[in-house]
């Protein structure tokens, strides 16, 4: 497959499968799923409007990502908060405020909408993965393996996971490379892209576990 | 200052390929641990099984000693005493006849008790002739019919004698069952072959039991369970309200070389 057709084609349109699969067991879907499922959804949406306002109105399309980023982060704190069904933790109510006013204040005073917001892209990086690893700690005490391999959670939370390790380091050093055209700046969009593909396949097998 | 000369793509395509690997990597052994942690935890509850089977056999084996030593010490002592008695009387002036039907009485009953402690027959004349003694302890009042039917023949008697100890308890456990509690008016036991593996069926016509409550149907049931259990013999019941009980008993491997 060429890697063009792949960055560009391939990877964007394989966000369909999940969105599918996840439509098709709607009825079926649990809370959790679902928030997952309206994450795809704002993910294909903010793809699209990308998509049209870079290609097609040739405008620059990064203050996309600055609105994107809290969205983001408040549906997988909801998704967690959901998962993890813990009443007593209020860290949820904290940390999406702070959260919010920290990618205004980024925008305002730091990062301009028209670049790339890689400090709160990178905080938000981090917390994703505290998330994950938290419910990694708290899967540990569950001790039947076999039930994890088929818990939908476990696959939403390993692909969260996944994408959010490896794509770290791209968001942190983003500005560095973003305008460069040389081939190993290309390699690494392809393995970002390779990421959400993982992240996509994960999601796609969460939703078929999903029973009623 | 030495000149940094690295190249940054190279940098991040290897920080991004590290922390890929890292998080796979930990997803992995994750699986890995929780897996050996759910194979350690069958295993310990295998061990706590087995142990509170081996318990239960001991508990029950026990209980046989015990049931034995009563039953003896019953009609040896017990039984030997009210005989001697008996003659006593017979020798005195008056013949003791005014009081010969109670102690009679008394000696039935005490080598009742004894003979349903421990069946004396099961290790000198086999299960299917100390069946027939029990079916006649319980057909005695003529509530019931019983309906005997041995299709293993002498098969049957070359049981091991655990087996055959805890078949006899069965029947005895569910003879009382029936007489107690399902009023029934016939009872039909069987031994016979079923797929090379010999099977025992038990069928009252009385009230049975509701689906739901055999679980929680007292000492009776758990008896036979665990005295199944303990032969590793499997069965199977059916039974509903007012249609009668059934249980079919598949016998133990070792039943099974006959």
């Amino acid at each position: 497959m060429d890697s063009k057709f792949f960055m560009s084609v391939f990877v964007p349109y394989s966000i369909l499968l999940p969105v599918i699969i996840g439509m098709i067991k709607l009825n079926v879907l649990p809370g959790s799923a679902r928030i997952i499922w309206y994450y795809l959804l704002i993910s294909g949406v903010v793809s699209i409007l990308a998509y049209i306002i870079g290609r097609v109105m040739h405008m620059n399309n990064l203050p996309l990502i600055h609105i994107y980023t809290p969205v983001e982060l408040i549906l997988f704190c909801w998704f967690y908060k959901t998962v993890l069904n813990d009443p007593g933790n209020r860290l949820h109510r904290v940390l999406v405020p702070v959260f919010v006013l920290l990618c205004i204040i980024n925008a305002i005073f730091f990062q301009s909408i028209h670049t790339y917001n890689s400090y709160t892209r990178s905080i938000e990086a981090i917390i994703c993965m505290l998330f994950a690893l938290n419910y990694f700690a708290r899967l540990a005490t569950v001790t039947n393996g076999k039930k994890t391999l088929l818990s939908p959670d476990f696959y939403f939370n390993s692909g969260i996971f996944i994408y959010f390790s490896g794509s770290f380091m791209l968001f942190v050093f983003s500005n560095f490379i973003i305008n460069s055209s040389s081939q190993e700046y290309y390699i690494i969009w392809v393995i970002y892209a390779a990421l959400v593909l993982c992240m996509y396949l994960l999601f796609s097998l969460a939703f078929i576990l999903c029973k009623k | 200052m030495q000149k940094v000369t690295d190249n940054i793509f190279l940098l991040v395509l290897f920080a991004m390929l590290g922390t890929f690997i890292l998080a796979a990597s930990f997803i992995f052994f994750f699986l890995r641990y929780q897996r050996n942690i759910s194979r350690q935890k069958e295993a310990l509850q295998k061990a706590e099984l087995d142990y509170g089977e081996q318990l239960l056999n001991a508990t029950l084996l026990s209980q046989e000693e015990e049931r034995k030593r009563i039953g003896r010490d019953l009609h040896d002592d017990v039984g030997a005493s009210l005989s001697n008695l008996k003659m006593m009387m017979a020798q005195s002036e008056d013949r003791g006849d005014k009081h010969k039907p109670l102690i009679d009485n008394i000696i039935n009953t005490v080598r009742n008790i004894s003979h349903s402690l421990s069946p004396p027959g099961l290790d000198l004349f086999g299960l299917e002739f100390t069946l027939h003694e029990l079916f006649d302890n319980f057909t005695a009042g003529g509530t019931i019919a019983l309906h005997f039917e041995n299709k293993l023949g002498t098969a049957l008697d070359a049981l091991d004698k655990k087996t055959t100890l805890a078949l006899y308890r069965v029947i005895q456990e569910l003879l009382n069952n029936t007489i107690k509690h399902a009023k029934a008016k016939n009872v039909t036991l069987q031994f016979f072959m079923e797929d090379g593996k010999p099977v025992m069926s038990y069928l009252d016509d009385g009230k049975g039991i509701p689906a739901e409550k055999i679980k929680r149907s007292g000492m009776g049931m758990q008896n036979i369970e665990a005295r199944l259990r303990m032969i590793q013999a499997a069965f199977e019941i059916t039974t509903e309200d007012g249609k009668g009980f059934f249980i079919k008993i598949t016998l133990p491997p070792a039943a099974e070389k006959l």
